[in-house]
């Protein structure tokens, strides 16, 4: 999907390091590392992307790994080589066997 | 009453003798009870712990436990605990409730639970609500689970 179309899209391809901070209007794909803050729709940390700083989106997929903040308005699946440390802030979350997770955990709509 | 007297009378000098016999059988037994007891204690026990191994312990629904439970092997909570749970392997059920500190190298939640975590194999449900303090070794948290709290992987 991204392939075919890749308007609004950023992907950081393995053995690239980036700094700064990123508005996505479409997905993010990270398979390099990231100093900074993302925001996109949608996230997917590679199992060899790395992201220091703050991440933001609807959907996240994490097979990476991420230090300091991720937000989730929709979904956060963290794959069996993922690993994330810091705040952490979901709306549904899905965490595979084996998944890392190190820090504190809030729900963004607790009552549904 | 002049018939019950003598009644009384002989029922407490039977009970008497039963004791006095009672008294002697001890006398004349020990050495026999305590070896047979031995080995009655010991088939026992290696029965016991092999039933707490196969058989789980369970809080029913609509049973309400307050207090600290004690397990080397499974427990299977589907009513409510209040207090600090140490098991082998614990199953919070869905109907489930804990208010408290759990202890268990292998864990399970699928209702909720309120309190601090140690656990070595998490496993949270979809329907599951979690609040407080978790430290794991490994977690796995199955899609629509809700989790709260400071995560600590040991």
């Amino acid at each position: 999907m991204a392939e075919s179309n890749q308007q609004g899209c950023l992907f950081v391809g393995e053995g690239v390091v980036l700094k700064g901070n990123f508005e996505v209007p479409d997905i993010a794909s990270i398979s390099g590392t990231v100093e900074g803050e993302i925001t996109a729709k949608q996230v997917l940390i590679e199992a060899t992307g790395v992201v220091r700083g703050k991440l933001t989106g609807e959907s996240i997929d994490i097979r990476g790994e991420v230090v300091e903040y991720v937000s989730a308005t929709r979904s956060l699946i963290i794959r069996s080589t993922g690993k994330v440390t810091g705040s952490i802030n979901y709306s549904e979350i899905e965490i595979e066997k084996g998944g890392h997770l190190h820090g504190d955990l809030h729900n963004l709509n607790p009552h549904s | 009453m002049f018939s019950r007297k003598p009644n009384q009378a002989s029922s407490e000098e039977e009970v008497l003798g039963t004791e006095a016999e009672e008294v002697v059988e001890q006398e004349v037994a020990p050495p026999v009870v305590t070896t047979s007891e031995q080995a009655s204690s010991n088939g026992y026990y290696d029965n016991g712990s092999r039933s707490n191994i196969s058989k789980p312990s369970i809080i029913s629904e609509g049973f309400v436990f307050e207090g600290t439970i004690t397990s080397a092997g499974v427990l299977n909570i589907s009513g409510t605990v209040r207090g600090k749970i140490t098991a082998k392997s614990v199953l919070v059920d869905a109907s489930g409730q804990v208010d408290g500190e759990l202890n268990s190298e292998q864990l399970v939640i699928k209702g909720q639970v309120k309190g601090d975590v140690i656990c070595e194999d998490l496993n949270i449900g979809p329907l599951a609500h979690v609040d407080g303090n978790i430290s794991y070794k490994y977690i796995h948290i199955q899609r629509g689970g809700k989790v709260a709290g400071k995560f600590i992987k040991s």
